[in-house]
């Protein structure tokens, strides 16, 4: 176990003694190598961001059905019963807001009270809200109610009130599926960096690599400080560019706080949680260490 | 020690380096092999040294027979033979200590006793004064006696050496010469190319001369 440990403590030398011999070259590498991770870092720090935004809204898609004004007041609770029966497989709910509740609702809210003292009447129409079943085809579905409803006599207008949210869900999964082709095309970046740089410093340290396979070592004894080399490398630059974005998330939360503000919330961009970075360490430190033993391997067969 | 049965090597169907050679070297010996350049000298050393693989027959070194070593346990038998070749591969950026600590590294020997030991090994062939040079500053001769002292640190049975004495002068190549000699007279066992006869005559117990194609083996007799 103590040779063990030997061995791997003079390869941990062996590697910085090389780094430290090219600390230009090797800043340079690492810095690439930060900017490059840096991208899929900082989408994962705005889609985690923005995550538990989205799931606070609730995607339920809602219908909502606004009566004329001069509609009969027994008319909106007739539709609702309609729509419950000709619909009751696509229909989660149905719910009847009459224009009086409507209205003592919005007079208990003090900025609308004094407004609606100076109208002589009610100006709010009955509303009936349908909550519909989430599936596939929900859009479709609620196109074709929408088409439908809006011809039913008493009807003013069809309104489908979540379609927002559905359509900020389906950015956020296409966010999802971007970050993961980013991260993959960084993940190939870096592998390509970390195996030609350890293909340089292979075909340099040849003589090297020969003297010790004459003298008994074997081929883990040759390849590990290469494999220190291309996992140091990546955990450093991994720790840098977390560095970056941190760096980085500075100035747009500055912006995004007045714009949050504007809405009377607070929101701001932070990284991942410190979990999810260790996990990135150790996937980078892992990905420098297997590119590295493949250039090696591939390169010292001489 | 060493044992060759019926071994063949060739690089081309009309060179034949070794044609079903067959000798044994037992322990302490100490052997020359001599022959012009080119006839083979260096591929018979890489043949003890399991660098290079015959065409036919079996090589035995130190009780394993070379062809059915993995190539993961070939390395644990070249720390038991010590090679130095004609061009002395040291490691100019390092210096000469450095050099000598690679092997020990390479067992994962602990850092103290790995330098009491190096020390030990430049003490044995007159470097202990130039452990902190860097082999470029060192003399054709230091620089062989460096790589003797690298072959030599972890103690091997077997000692073999490609033309040590090529490119020094004789005051020199004595010197040099001497070193095997001292450690021959410790046990272990010795294989020397070169085609230099004087030295010959003066150091050998038995000389293996190649020719292309043909293997010749020549005990010396000396007087006490």
């Amino acid at each position: 176990m103590k040779q063990w440990l030997r061995q791997h403590r003079y390869a941990l030398n062996v590697t910085l003694r090389r780094l430290v011999l090219q600390p230009f070259s090797w800043l340079a590498n690492t810095l690439v190598i930060a900017l490059a991770l840096s991208l899929p870092l900082i989408g994962a720090s705005i889609l985690t961001s923005v995550q538990p935004l989205v799931r606070e809204v609730s995607i339920t898609p809602e219908m909502t059905l606004f009566m004329k004004p001069n509609a009969n007041p027994n008319m909106a609770a007739d539709i609702a019963q309609r729509i419950q029966k000709a619909n009751h497989a696509n229909v989660s709910s149905v719910k009847v807001i009459s224009k009086d509740l409507a209205l003592s609702e919005l007079s208990q809210n003090p900025a609308w009270a004094q407004a609606l003292n100076v109208l002589e009447g009610n100006p709010l129409p009955d509303v009936v809200v349908v909550g519909l079943v989430s599936n596939d085809q929900i859009v479709a579905q609620a196109e074709s109610f929408s088409q439908t409803w809006q011809n039913w006599p008493g009807v003013d207008f069809v309104q489908l009130d979540s379609a927002w949210v559905q359509r900020l869900e389906a950015l956020m999964s296409f966010g999802r599926i971007g970050l993961g082709l980013i991260t993959l095309v960084v993940g190939l970046v870096v592998l390509a960096a970390i195996f030609n740089t350890v293909r340089m410093q292979a075909l340099s340290q040849r003589e090297e690599i020969a003297v010790a396979r004459l003298v008994g070592a074997t081929e883990g004894f040759v390849r590990r400080p290469f494999l220190y080399q291309g996992g140091l490398t990546c955990g450093i630059a991994a720790c840098l560019s977390m560095g970056l974005c941190l760096w980085a998330l500075n100035p747009l939360n500055q912006a995004l706080l007045g714009l949050a503000k504007s809405y009377g919330t607070e929101f701001s961009l932070n990284l991942p949680s410190a979990g999810v970075l260790l996990l990135c360490l150790f996937a980078a430190i892992t990905l420098g260490a297997i590119s590295a033993r493949w250039s090696v391997t591939r390169n010292t067969r001489f | 020690m060493i044992d060759f049965q019926n071994v063949s090597k060739s690089f081309s169907t009309d060179h034949a380096i070794l044609a079903n050679a067959s000798f044994t070297v037992t322990t302490g010996e100490f052997v020359f092999i001599a022959g012009p350049s080119g006839a083979g000298k260096s591929t018979l050393l890489k043949l003890i040294a399991g660098l290079e693989a015959p065409d036919a027959g079996q090589i035995t070194v130190n009780g394993q027979l070379l062809k059915h070593l993995s190539a993961r346990a070939r390395p644990y038998l070249r720390r038991s033979v010590g090679v130095i070749l004609q061009n002395t591969h040291l490691l100019y950026d390092r210096n000469a200590i450095e050099n000598v600590l690679l092997p020990l590294a390479v067992v994962g020997q602990a850092p103290e006793t790995a330098r009491t030991r190096a020390r030990a090994a430049l003490d044995k062939v007159g470097l202990s004064h130039k452990e902190n040079a860097n082999p470029i500053e060192l003399s054709g001769g230091e620089q062989q006696r460096l790589a003797i002292a690298r072959a030599i640190v972890n103690r091997p049975a077997i000692l073999i050496a490609d033309e040590p004495t090529a490119n020094l002068d004789r005051d020199t190549a004595r010197k040099v010469m001497n070193v095997f000699k001292d450690f021959n007279q410790v046990g272990v066992t010795t294989l020397v190319a070169t085609h230099d006869e004087e030295l010959m005559a003066e150091y050998a117990q038995r000389v293996f001369v190649i020719e292309p194609g043909r293997f010749r083996d020549f005990p010396v007799q000396r007087s006490a």
